[in-house]
């Protein structure tokens, strides 16, 4: 009977041990975490092509120049200073001085031509920011190199910002082929320790030319499902909680008020396709439809719960040349207008205009399906429009159906990949590149004004021009902006140094608990 | 006099309405059950008090007069989004059934009584499928289906097809030899004659039992893969999907879209396998313990 | 123990084009659905580039020849390599995540057999009273039970309500014991770690409770069946007659009896508890085999799905044959 006395203890105490919520340890040096639903694909500055990745590259890396934390401002990075030839076709960067990768090798002239050249052979997803614009690059002394241009590019030093740029060691990446080495890098941190989907340790690194950063350890955590980031965040086991929340979440946690939230909007921007090359959306009326039925601030309300805000133009809100064309064309929102147009091209009520519309359902996040039905209903409170809602996996619908012009008209989102309008026109509009993004949109006068503002220096003259470029996008409506995502994360009180800005990655290195 | 005849009548009658062993009791809740929902399916359009598809209150509200389930993420009335997807769980599943049981019992007879290599072939096969983990076949399958009501039964029924093909070539090929087959042949039956007439009635007696126990599972493998986003497109009602919408408001402390929708899941499995089992053990009085 | 040997081989002979059949099976539905190319490059790739990488992968070739290259590469234990992303070999990524799941199964797996064993006995010996019908009950319930839904049930009741347990992950921050067989239980254990220890039975208790109760059913009934049958025996009822305790005769006399049903069960079970698995993964975020299917399946990541599926096939094979030899061996009539 003793004997089983004792082991209903053990039990007890061990039940207890077990449910005792909240029970911390004692850690030599507590870390700053944080915690993210997204997940790094490949850590090859060559291959990957991912907000979030880019985002590590930020805080183990840095380029030749950065963005000033909270502004879209260059400042210089690894290179102390660039000279532009005054043809535009060469950029020439002198860098700093002593530096080493953190594997020991030296961060020269060479490494960062041996980099860049290693981008454009392989020849992966991300380097057409590099092959597409850069002629060559040379090495002028240890410590200066020459960049040569293929054409005059005004926005040239924000390519040179982007990660395809970041210099790696020739020492740990091989030159032919995709490695995801934990060394060779140079930024403010350096990888402690990495497990694939689970945690990136991170500790400051040593030889790094700026200040420390400000918490020594950081660690970021991976999760699969927002619903356990935010009880995580909840409970205290992470500090901060980044990308991304889900709306009815930030919702009660700026209800509940032990936690801050900050929000800023980002330069993601949600939009409708129409392709354009083929019926029923060849006839610009129907586009124009869809374009003033669509009800924006009811996708934002219902689906997002307010979190994000409409879109009236491809260009977002925060940058330069933004107006919001489509408000000036059709309103916020015009049902009557819409009806006219349809009664217009031949449809009625007892005729209604019967179309497939695409979405996927789970690239976007999981609201998709939410912002799919609300689309749907908004767009049959005409009377005049019916709505067959369609859907496939991303593979799919990126990769087959896009392209090959399979979905008359679908949902679609877009990251920019440098920031500047002609990311956010170019793709879509131009004739050259829009059939990639399944718009297959052809007008010359559109390719004249975008080709126009690509080589224009000077920021007046391209403002112009993009205020015309989305003038005449509005009217033809082959892209309908929905809305503008908002940066969100909700820290811990006492979490210091959160900078959210419309470069939408975060700098670790900023952050410290106080 | 009259009045305790009728007594008698009525009283008799509730007696074999009302069973008095537990395991008829399994038969007649499964029943009530299985019918229950399907009528539910069948007179959704009546018995909802909303468009199930439609916003119709304040997004996330708590279950109250109004609602009786409450709102759901887009403001949809979670009652009727349970009562139509009855629907979908009834249509999907009777599909996935049908499908496989014809494609099993008839791969089963051929396969059974023709014998030789096509025999081998096709048992290699179907053992194959048999014992691999069912859902994990349905959920690649599906995927590469893409979403709609009859891809995801097609997917469910190709791994119940080989429970069929299995039962039916073994009892297939232990009356091939029996005598009244033998019977048949000697005064020269042709085979369809033989396989149609005197095999397939006496393999029908067994389905029944195998058919509700498969419908629980279609059940649950149809939630799966809905709960995994490969199941039908939005805004269809459907109990896995919304169980999967429902989930992201946990944390909220927001528990009606996802409790009832499974609840409605379970409640279905169970009608089902309480039938299957009751009626094995009714039809098999061997194993009644 | 000739006789033995000889089944045993006969077994794996068995197995072999089993696993053939699966193989073929997966891959002609992957090939002929989908087209894995486009996939990986997206929407942008020109034409001669996915012609090169067709030609790479060799994908080119007609799909009974990229079968057969695929078999012999499958010989040379080569799983080929993961189409996204950075490409890793697919072995390592099974190797990352296979612990997870195998921690995930193995603590379900007792938690089953502990339940339904348990409940089994209750019921056995309170035959025909209110215990016995409740057990059964509970038995076909569990069975119909949806594992999300009693995952997200736990998960609120227990994570949400009452904040005492985590609702997803492995094990807390910078808490991982040093590697050494890759369960985080076991390896905290060998190396001492309390810390640890305590985090990853505090993460595993809702999974493996949601996972076991689910599979708990079926052991339940098993051992409720045989246990009736084995106490209606002479040797049982002398048992009882000479007086021996309760406790003596249900443990010592009549589950040793029952034992050999119930393993030959957990045989049959295990492709349930492998397609749980997965489920309960994915409820509770758990870093394992199912939540990785899950993933590259979104991203059609064909080799690695096909991997994934042909370990699957292996260990279900493998485990069949396990159970089939021990029961062959505990009971030499199985061997004809």
């Amino acid at each position: 009977m003793k004997k089983r006395r004792w082991l209903s203890f053990l039990i007890l105490s061990f039940v207890f041990l077990c449910l005792a919520p909240g029970m911390s340890f004692s850690l030599q040096t507590k870390p700053l975490v944080l915690g993210t639903t997204d997940k790094i694909t490949v850590l090859d500055p060559a291959k990957t092509y991912d907000f979030y990745t880019w985002e590590v590259f930020q805080n183990i890396g840095e380029g030749l120049l950065k963005y000033k934390p909270g502004t879209t401002e260059l400042i210089p990075g690894i290179a102390k200073s660039y000279e532009v030839s005054p043809d535009g076709l060469e950029y020439t960067f002198k860098l700093r001085e002593g530096l080493k990768f953190t594997d020991g090798y030296p961060l020269n002239a060479a490494a960062v031509k041996w980099s860049i050249d290693r981008v454009m052979k392989l020849d992966l997803d991300p380097s057409w920011l590099v092959s597409a614009f850069v002629e060559r690059v040379e090495v002028v002394d240890t410590y200066t190199v020459k960049f040569v241009l293929k054409e005059p590019v005004s926005f040239f030093p924000a390519l040179v910002a982007t990660t395809p740029y970041t210099p790696v060691s020739p020492k740990s990446f091989p030159e032919d082929k995709v490695a995801e080495p934990t060394v060779g890098h140079y930024g403010p941190y350096r990888i402690k320790k990495w497990t694939r989907d689970v945690q990136l340790v991170l500790e400051a690194n040593p030889d790094y030319y700026g200040s420390p950063p400000k918490s020594r350890l950081f660690v970021v955590k991976f999760y699969k499902n927002a619903a356990t980031m935010r009880l995580a965040l909840e409970t205290g086991e992470i500090d901060v909680a980044w990308k991304s929340l889900r709306p009815i979440d930030i919702r009660d946690l700026k209800a509940k008020g032990k936690q801050k939230v900050l929000e800023v909007p980002g330069p993601y921007i949600r939009y409708i396709v129409c392709r354009c090359n083929k019926p029923p959306f060849d006839d610009v009326r129907l586009r124009r439809a869809i374009a003033a039925a669509i009800d924006r601030a009811r996708i934002c309300q219902e689906a997002y719960k307010g979190t994000v805000k409409p879109l009236y133009s491809m260009v977002p809100m925060g940058m330069w040349g933004h107006i919001d064309a489509f408000k000036q064309e059709y309103g916020e929102r015009n049902l009557e207008l819409a009806r006219k147009i349809l009664t217009e091209a031949g449809y009625s009520k007892d005729n209604p205009f019967n179309i497939e519309f695409w979405y996927t359902p789970t690239h976007y996040g999981d609201l998709e399906a939410d912002v799919a039905a609300v689309i749907k209903e908004s767009l049959e409170e005409t009377g005049m429009i019916k709505i067959d809602l369609k859907s496939a996996e991303w593979a799919t619908y990126a990769a087959e159906y896009l392209t090959a012009g399979v979905m008359p008209i679908f949902l679609l989102g877009w990251y920019p990949d440098y920031i500047d309008p002609d990311d956010y026109t170019s793709v879509f509009l131009h004739s050259e590149w829009s059939p990639d993004m399944g718009v297959f949109y052809s007008n010359p006068e559109m390719d004249r004004l975008l080709d126009k503002a690509r080589t224009e220096i000077g920021i007046e003259k391209r403002t112009q021009l993009y205020e015309k470029i989305q003038k005449l996008m509005a009217e033809e409506a082959p892209v309908i902006p929905l809305f503008q995502g908002v940066l969100t994360a909700a820290t811990q009180p006492n979490v210091k140094g959160v900078v959210l800005d419309p470069v939408m990655l975060l700098r670790y290195y900023l952050i410290y608990k106080e | 006099m009259k009045y305790s005849i009728s007594r008698f009548i009525v009283s008799n009658i509730i007696k074999n309405i009302f069973p008095r062993k537990g395991t008829e009791y399994f038969v007649l809740v499964g029943f009530i059950l299985v019918l229950l929902i399907i009528l539910m399916a069948i007179f959704a359009p009546f018995i909802a008090p909303y468009d199930p598809i439609k916003k119709v209150g304040e997004i996330l509200e708590r279950p109250s007069g109004k609602f009786l389930l409450g709102t759901d993420g887009l403001g949809r009335d979670v009652l009727s989004r349970i009562i139509f997807g009855a629907r979908t769980a009834v249509l999907v599943t009777f599909l996935a059934v049908s499908i496989s049981l014809s494609f099993g019992v008839l791969l089963g007879l051929l396969s059974g009584y023709t014998g030789g290599k096509f025999d081998t072939v096709f048992s290699l096969v179907m053992d194959a499928m048999y014992s691999f983990p069912g859902l994990i076949l349905a959920i690649v399958l599906a995927a590469m289906l893409g979403p709609g009501i009859l891809n995801t039964a097609m997917a469910i029924a190709v791994i119940y097809t080989p429970t069929y093909f299995r039962m039916v070539r073994g009892l297939v090929l232990s009356l091939k030899e029996s005598l009244f087959v033998e019977a048949a042949r000697a005064i020269g039956a042709k085979d369809r004659t033989i396989v149609f007439k005197y095999i397939f009635p006496n393999v029908i007696s067994s389905i029944p039992i195998v058919l509700s126990l498969n419908a629980a599972d279609a059940v649950l493998t149809l939630a799966a893969l809905s709960f995994l986003g490969l199941g039908l497109p939005a805004p269809t009602p459907d109990w896995g999907f919304d169980l999967r919408a429902g989930h992201a408001y946990l944390a909220s402390r927001i528990w009606w879209p996802s409790t009832f929708p499974g609840l409605m899941i379970v409640i279905l499995t169970l009608g089902f396998s309480l039938l299957g089992e009751g009626l094995n053990e009714i039809l098999n009085p061997e194993l009644r313990r | 123990m000739a006789s033995l040997r000889v089944y045993v081989i006969r077994r794996v002979l068995v197995a072999i084009p089993m696993i053939f059949i699966l193989l073929g099976i997966v891959f002609f539905i992957m090939r002929v659905v989908g087209d894995p190319v486009s996939a990986i490059l997206g929407g942008h790739a020109p034409q001669e580039q996915i012609e090169r990488i067709k030609e790479q992968l060799g994908l080119n070739k007609p799909i009974l020849f990229q079968f057969f290259d695929y078999l012999g590469q499958l010989l040379r234990g080569d799983l080929g390599r993961s189409l996204i992303w950075g490409q890793r070999p697919v072995i390592s990524e099974i190797w990352d995540h296979f612990p997870a799941t195998l921690e995930l199964s193995i603590c379900a797996f007792l938690v089953s057999i502990l339940v339904g064993i348990f409940t089994g006995i209750i019921a056995a010996t309170n035959f025909g009273r209110f215990f016995d019908h409740a057990f059964r009950l509970y038995g076909i319930i569990t069975y119909g039970l949806f594992i999300p839904w009693i995952g997200i049930m736990l998960q609120l009741i227990f994570g949400v309500y009452l904040g005492v347990l985590p609702i997803g992950g492995r094990i807390g921050t910078l808490m991982e014991p040093e590697t050494i067989t890759g369960l985080y239980v076991l390896d905290s254990l060998l190396t001492l770690n309390m810390e640890s220890f305590i985090s990853a039975i505090r993460h595993l208790i809702l999974p493996s409770l949601t996972l076991g109760i689910y599979l708990s059913g079926i052991y339940t009934r098993l051992t409720r069946t045989h246990l009736i049958e084995v106490l209606n025996k002479d040797f049982i009822k002398s048992a009882w007659a000479r007086g021996l305790p309760k406790r003596t005769v249900i443990f010592k006399h009549a589950l040793k009896n029952a034992f050999i049903p119930i393993l030959t069960m957990m045989g049959l079970q295990f492709a349930l508890l492998l397609v749980g698995a997965v489920l309960t993964e994915i409820t509770f975020s758990w870093p394992g085999m199912g939540t990785l299917l899950f993933e590259r399946i979104t991203y059609r990541d064909f080799t690695t799905v096909q991997g994934i599926i042909v370990f699957f096939a292996l260990i279900v094979i493998t485990v069949s044959l396990l159970v089939d030899v021990i029961y062959a061996y505990i009971d030499p009539r199985i061997r004809y």
